[in-house]
């Protein structure tokens, strides 16, 4: 697993290509002013959308509750690069906006693309808070007002801090596709570390200098991981007793209510209600033209795509924990704190990382098959299902590994030491131990890989088999072509087969409470 | 003797194929190679991605690289192609007779699709015909904060300006890259669209464009951007000295290509009149074939004189005009 990212690190060595200095003197500070700058603003905005809204539906009784708690979710399905164009599209020259009121907001600068990078990833830190105040014991809560703070003292003083862990976890996830977008920033002429890296590759034609650049992006989100471990290790988070009780919901006065609805609301209505609004409009001008059964094939293809990568990540995650875990191979556990790195390189250059490995193995087995029983095959990885699912295991298994991990920390060792104790084997203890415990979040986490498959594009597009196709994919053809109208169908189609899994996971949350 | 009519009979079973490597994904294409497929019972696999990746892909793969034809858009891109080695020399009389010498490579081993004009388009209440003439006046302190165009990270710009390096030298390109930045509407962003979005908006008054997105606009099933493309005006620049750039998407044969033969027949049908016409109608791009004439949308713009400076300097100078794009500060 750790191959591909292995092979983009042994590059190094090689050191940049030739026009590195180039790239020093003119672009890269630039470069890493925007990336910065939108690291930090996306940083910010994302905790106030995820967190603020976590702790409204988590503990007050507000109106449509039951609704908000999966709308909040919702702006997940769809691909931030989609809502990057409707955004343009919603408020641009000949918009409906533009139309009615008379105004033209640019949204195509730094500010925009802030707030459209957080309005889309926000779900992050909202899913990994609400989880955490959902279990949150009670008596926190309860033992602070005893002692005389009010709600916000509480808030601000206890139950924040207590759920940085939590809500740090899905910070890192929002920085990495932050610093992992290409097609929102480029839209909206902002280039960031991404940008310098396709730059190289493909304008400047050095594929070493572009890999430099990943490694260097690597590494300073590898600290930034590191610096937040070790500050949380100081720490130490425990939980006094183990009665958790169920958080019980306030209930407060109307004005609170309005005032708490309208801000648990915002974040759905940017991130999910406008931009589903100008696909709708879009895809009415267009769904006759895109609406062919290619068109189904291509959803099916997707769809089945996705499950199989998904399965196949979230079994990997498992077989990586567990099978570490009891025979107590600490190799194998840093190996995998490498391959969770996947998340953080550019799609782009994992394919290249995938593509060089597999190409000698194939390359191989083609001399092999042939000189030995002078059978002529094909490739058997590449230009196949199995390179392709391989990225994206290597790409996605962060998202499956890091939920999974943290869950089974938390439950601990003496469970599973017990069982064993008590004579049953490990795969028993497995099977009816652990697995019933991690049921919860080995689904969320294939839930959250399914819906990044379903969204990924520039791996998919350099690995992808003939006759296969993603609705990502399609998506970006028309885009690519400037036919941002006619790919609001196969946008839709992402965000319809994105939400109904996304529904399932919010039920798992809320029944986990 | 047994193992050996086995495999001619294998070799009979298999099906006639021809695998294109393709950047383009028009609809237009699509029903091209439909038809090719109906003609000629070979069947063609479609693997779709930016030009850019599918030439890395097949440095990748090497010898045993399936492809057997490359198809990208902008000239650039072929010559880069070619320079490393993932093209071959495609011998065909049709192709020779169907596509005048600037339209492809001198070695056979790219060949030009279809052409679109890189034009400036102006807001008529604005600006008066007269006022323009060439892409290099454009740097006239006359057009100071008026004038939009999208990044440097798109391949058409730098078409155009290793076209200017190529007929103006280096450094008069650097100084034009300089001179247009400091007279831009506003940092580059958005693509050929919103370029001439912002000119109908008021945010620029001219914008440089492919004429293809002006058909496009045109085309659109939003009524908005029929009344975008309506509000401009169309300028064929340089007329008086070497011509309109213009920049192509082609094709070529694959270096490890298992199919050759299909490869090039596969060609040839692309440059023929039929399918040309096709080009021409659906995508509003130009045709190749001299025998082919412009759509009626096509030839409402008027006829124009066209830069035959050949296409492989566009290649070469690509990655020139990058670093040059990169000093003048052209996001």
């Amino acid at each position: 697993m750790a191959i591909p990212i292995l092979t983009v690190f042994i590059n190094l060595f090689y050191g940049p290509g030739e026009t590195w200095n180039h790239l020093v003197v003119h672009l890269l500070p630039n470069y890493v002013q925007n990336s910065v700058l939108l690291i930090i603003g996306t940083g910010i905005l994302t905790l106030i959308f995820g967190v603020s809204s976590a702790w409204i539906v988590s503990r007050y009784h507000i109106p449509f509750r039951k609704q908000l708690e999966w709308l909040l979710i919702l702006p997940l399905a769809i691909p931030s690069y989609i809502t990057a164009y409707t955004y343009a599209g919603f408020f641009d020259y000949g918009s409906i906006i533009e139309n009615i009121f008379h105004v033209k907001i640019d949204v195509m600068n730094h500010v925009g693309l802030i707030f459209v990078l957080s309005i889309s990833l926000y779900p992050y830190v909202y899913v990994a808070s609400r989880s955490f105040f959902l279990n949150q014991s009670n008596n926190i809560i309860e033992a602070s007002k005893l002692l005389g703070a009010g709600e916000r003292k509480t808030f601000f003083k206890l139950i924040l801090p207590l759920a940085r862990p939590a809500f740090i976890g899905g910070l890192i996830l929002v920085l990495m596709e932050v610093l992992n977008d290409y097609g929102a920033a480029k839209y909206y002429g902002i280039s960031t570390f991404t940008t310098g890296i396709f730059r190289a590759w493909f304008s400047l034609e050095e594929p070493e200098t572009a890999i430099y650049l990943s490694a260097i992006l690597v590494i300073i989100i590898f600290l930034l991981i590191t610096i937040e471990k070790w500050q949380r290790r100081k720490i130490g988070y425990f939980n006094a007793t183990k009665n958790h009780q169920k958080v019980k919901r306030e209930f407060i006065s109307t004005r609170l209510k309005i005032i708490f609805f309208i801000i648990a609301f915002i974040p759905v209505l940017f991130g999910f209600l406008v931009p589903l609004f100008q696909l709708l409009y879009w895809a009415s001008l267009t769904y006759k033209e895109v609406f062919t059964s290619e068109f189904l094939v291509i959803s099916l293809q997707s769809f089945g795509i996705a499950m199989l990568s998904a399965i196949s990540t979230v079994l990997f995650a498992l077989f990586l924990i567990f099978f570490s875990k009891w025979n107590r191979l600490s190799w194998m556990k840093s190996t995998a704190k490498i391959g969770v790195l996947g998340y953080a390189i550019p799609g782009a250059v994992i394919a290249v990382g995938v593509l060089i490995p597999t190409l000698s193995i194939d390359k191989w087995l083609v001399t092999f098959m042939k000189n030995i029983f002078d059978i002529k095959i094909g490739f058997i990885i590449n230009g196949t299902i199995m390179a392709l699912v391989y990225a994206y295991l290597v790409r996605f298994l962060a998202v499956a590994y890091n939920p999974i991990e943290s869950n089974s920390l938390k439950f601990g060792k003496s469970l599973s030491e017990a069982s064993k104790i008590l004579g049953a084997s490990t795969l028993k203890t497995f099977i009816k131990i652990e697995f019933p415990l991690l049921k919860p979040a080995i689904l969320s986490a294939f839930i959250l890989v399914f819906v990044d498959v379903m969204k990924e594009l520039p791996l998919t597009l350099i690995l992808k088999p003939y006759h296969i196709n993603t609705l990502a994919v399609k998506a970006y053809e028309y885009a690519g072509d400037e036919l941002i109208a006619e790919a609001s169908l196969p946008s839709l189609f992402i965000i319809l087969t994105g939400i109904i899994p996304i529904l399932f996971l919010n039920r798992l949350i809320a029944k986990e409470n | 003797m047994l193992q050996c009519k086995k495999e001619q009979k294998k070799e009979a079973v298999k099906q006639q194929e021809v695998n294109v490597y393709t950047h383009r994904h028009y609809k237009a294409d699509q029903e091209l190679f439909a038809q090719f497929e109906k003609e000629t019972g070979v069947k063609v696999n479609v693997v779709n991605a930016k030009a850019d990746e599918l030439m890395q892909k097949m440095t990748i793969e090497g010898a045993q690289s399936p492809a057997d034809v490359l198809i990208t858009v902008d000239a650039g891109r072929l010559v880069r192609a070619k320079k490393k080695g993932l093209l071959q020399s495609a011998t065909s009389d049709i192709l020779n007779k169907t596509i005048p010498a600037h339209l492809k490579d001198a070695d056979n081993n790219w060949f030009s699709l279809t052409k679109r004009a890189r034009v400036i388009v102006y807001n008529p209440e604005k600006v008066k015909e007269e006022e323009l003439s060439t892409y290099e006046a454009l740097t006239d302190e006359k057009w100071k904060n008026r004038i939009l165009i999208r990044s440097s990270a798109n391949i058409y710009n730098q078409s155009l300006l290793a076209s200017i390096i190529a007929n103006n030298g280096e450094e008069k390109a650097a100084e034009w890259t300089k001179g247009i930045v400091a007279n831009m509407a506003r940092s580059p962003k958005g693509n050929d669209r919103d370029q001439v979005k912002a000119v109908v908006a008021g945010e620029g008054d001219i914008a440089i464009v492919n004429t293809y997105y002006i058909g496009k606009l045109l085309n659109s099933k939003n009524p908005e951007e029929v009344k975008v493309a309506n509000g401009v005006k169309i300028f064929f620049p340089n007329q008086n000295t070497n011509g309109t750039h213009i920049n192509v998407s082609g094709a070529g044969v694959a270096k490890y290509a298992p199919n050759k033969a299909n490869a090039i027949k596969f060609i040839e049908f692309l440059v023929s009149k039929k399918s040309q016409e096709v080009f021409a109608k659906a995508n509003y791009e130009y045709p190749v074939n001299k025998e082919v004439v412009a759509s009626d949308l096509l030839k409402s713009w008027g006829t124009f004189k066209e830069d035959t400076l050949s296409l492989t300097k566009l290649g070469e100078n690509n990655k020139k005009a990058v670093l040059v794009f990169d000093k003048a500060q052209w996001k």
